[in-house]
């Protein structure tokens, strides 16, 4: 889907989401436009120019390669991408990614790393499918996207071993304090 | 178990602790044979389920059949009851449903879920099943897809209009039926919810341009609140200008007073509008330049970078209309973020007198 390039009231502005590591091998990454990234050959090209273009300077956060706008934010081991056309409103691509961030980071409890990524890799997969569907942005609020992709209360039960697995649930470390507050 | 066991964390060490980063196929689809099993063990079958939809959307090249009998495998993960193996089901039956054969068969799971009562459940079971429809499947869908168009839970009405954008490529004629519903979707609160259907709506009627002139004459007068349906608005007055061969002056009106939004991405969308039109007199994008200047001091690289990057765009047809910016331009050639300071400097190299690159 990469009709937005040649048409500017199309809503397929989203080439890829992108997540890679402090070596720049990818963790997680989708991609949509299947004219720009076709293969996996021409996506790990773009993913080794782009992190070469982009581990050494960490203040800068928006590029431009090979035709595709790239926002990024880096943190610990973790190097987020959300790559766009060029055509699409740079401040639209913006609030893509610190949402994509914002949303990781809530389902990680703040610890933005690899390996609590690679934990939750499932949660982070409908994290990227409630942002961004086949290229379309569906949601660029975090809290929102959060929610989307999250347990909901009435489903959370001790015995429910896909709680401890999802690595995210409010409800569970709130319902521990409660029983803890119980016991004391 | 003891040995494979050992085996993993072998691989973990190799991949720096990415249990995702050298799954092989074979062994993957064999996990998928767990789905098969009664009971459900969800924490095994979530985790396997993962790893399938991870393979594949890094490209793993798999066989028809081979892909067919995971997708089945999916099918009986249905009978669980866990929110989060569901959602991933979901996920699956998108990835697979270009490389495995009979994925309709779970369209009536699908339309169950997403006319269900699980809000979890509705939008991404809607996105599921637009993916796996064609034509004639869509209208046993399409009372469910009206209702959800103008669902007040925005997670749903956003994915149904948005997966009716995407059946437009191969449905139009079904989905201009859904017109009066999209209609009522722009008047919604939530600002992804009125872009996409004011998106879809204009799309729906492109081919009128009466139509669209009449859409634009609408929207602009009575507000929208999404910044977002603002842009878009902006994007289908830019073509209206474009495209008439007698451009109706208030349309040009409306994206000037949009310099004035007090949303930083509205106004830039406006800027960036203005000195992108044909046969504009210099006293018309003054007031453009002038925003691109104020986006010029943002704390935000992405704002300075979208500036000076319509700016070296403008410099080629007016380069008289940019001077005003080269002091701005000129702090950039020591920003911090290298595409910045090379495009004021290709800027300045059009507008700038010597005096000011030597400086």
């Amino acid at each position: 889907m990469a009709d937005f390039d040649t048409n500017p009231t199309s809503l397929y502005s989203i080439k890829g989401i992108v997540i890679l590591d402090q070596d720049g091998n990818r963790v997680v990454a989708k991609y949509y436009d299947r004219n720009t990234f076709g293969t996996v050959k021409e996506q790990k090209a773009f993913e080794k120019s782009l992190f070469s273009k982009t581990s050494r300077n960490t203040s800068a956060d928006i590029v431009l390669l090979d035709g595709v706008t790239c926002l990024y934010r880096s943190n610990v081991d973790l190097y987020f991408y959300v790559l766009g056309s060029t055509r699409e409103n740079e401040l639209f691509l913006d609030a893509t990614l610190t949402c994509l961030y914002d949303a990781v980071s809530v389902v990680l409890r703040k610890n933005v790393e690899k390996k609590a990524l690679v934990d939750a890799m499932d949660t982070v997969m409908l994290i990227i499918d409630e942002i961004c569907d086949e290229g379309i942005i569906m949601e660029t609020d975090a809290q929102a996207v959060v929610q989307r992709s999250a347990l909901k209360s009435d489903e959370v039960s001790f015995s429910d071993q896909s709680v401890s697995q999802l690595g995210f649930s409010f409800i569970e470390s709130a319902n521990k304090q409660f029983k803890w507050s119980l016991l004391k | 178990a003891q040995s494979s066991r050992m085996k993993t964390n072998k691989k973990d060490e190799e991949s720096g602790g990415n249990v995702y980063a050298h799954l092989d196929k074979t062994s993957v689809l064999q996990e998928c044979r767990a789905f098969n099993e009664t009971p459900i063990n969800i924490k095994k079958c979530t985790h396997s389920l993962t790893k399938l939809i991870y393979i594949i959307q890094q490209g793993e090249p798999i066989g028809r059949t081979e892909a067919t009998e995971a997708f089945f495998g999916v099918t009986k993960l249905w009978q669980s009851k866990d929110v989060n193996l569901r959602r991933m089901i979901y996920l699956a039956v998108k990835e697979l449903a270009e490389v495995s054969d009979d994925v309709i068969i779970v369209t009536s799971s699908l339309t169950k879920d997403m006319t269900g009562r699980e809000d979890l459940y509705r939008a991404a079971a809607i996105r599921a099943l637009c993916k796996i429809t064609d034509t004639g499947m869509l209208q046993t869908i399409e009372r469910y897809m009206k209702q959800a168009i103008v669902d007040r839970n925005s997670a749903i009405s956003s994915s149904a209009i948005a997966s009716s954008i995407h059946l437009m490529r191969k449905s139009s004629e079904v989905v201009r039926r859904w017109a009066n519903e999209v209609q009522e979707a722009v008047s919604s609160d939530n600002h992804m919810v009125q872009y996409h259907s004011l998106a879809l709506l204009y799309q729906i009627r492109a081919n009128d341009r009466l139509a669209v002139n009449k859409l634009v004459q609408k929207f602009s007068k009575n507000a929208l609140r999404s910044p977002y349906a603002v842009c878009y608005l902006i994007r289908i007055a830019t073509r209206c200008l474009v495209d008439d061969d007698q451009p109706d002056s208030s349309v040009f009106t409306f994206i000037e007073s949009c310099l004035r939004h007090k949303s930083e991405m509205v106004v830039y969308e406006a800027a960036r509008a203005i000195v992108s039109l044909p046969q504009t007199t210099p006293s018309e994008i003054q007031p453009a330049i002038t925003a691109l200047q104020m986006c010029c001091t943002s704390p935000k690289a992405a704002v300075r970078f979208a500036a000076v990057r319509t700016l070296n765009k403008v410099a080629m047809a007016h380069p008289n209309a940019v001077m005003s910016c080269n002091v701005d331009l000129e702090k950039f050639i020591t920003d911090s973020n290298r595409s910045i300071a090379t495009l004021a400097i290709t800027t300045l190299l059009k507008t700038g007198a010597e005096s000011s690159v030597e400086r």
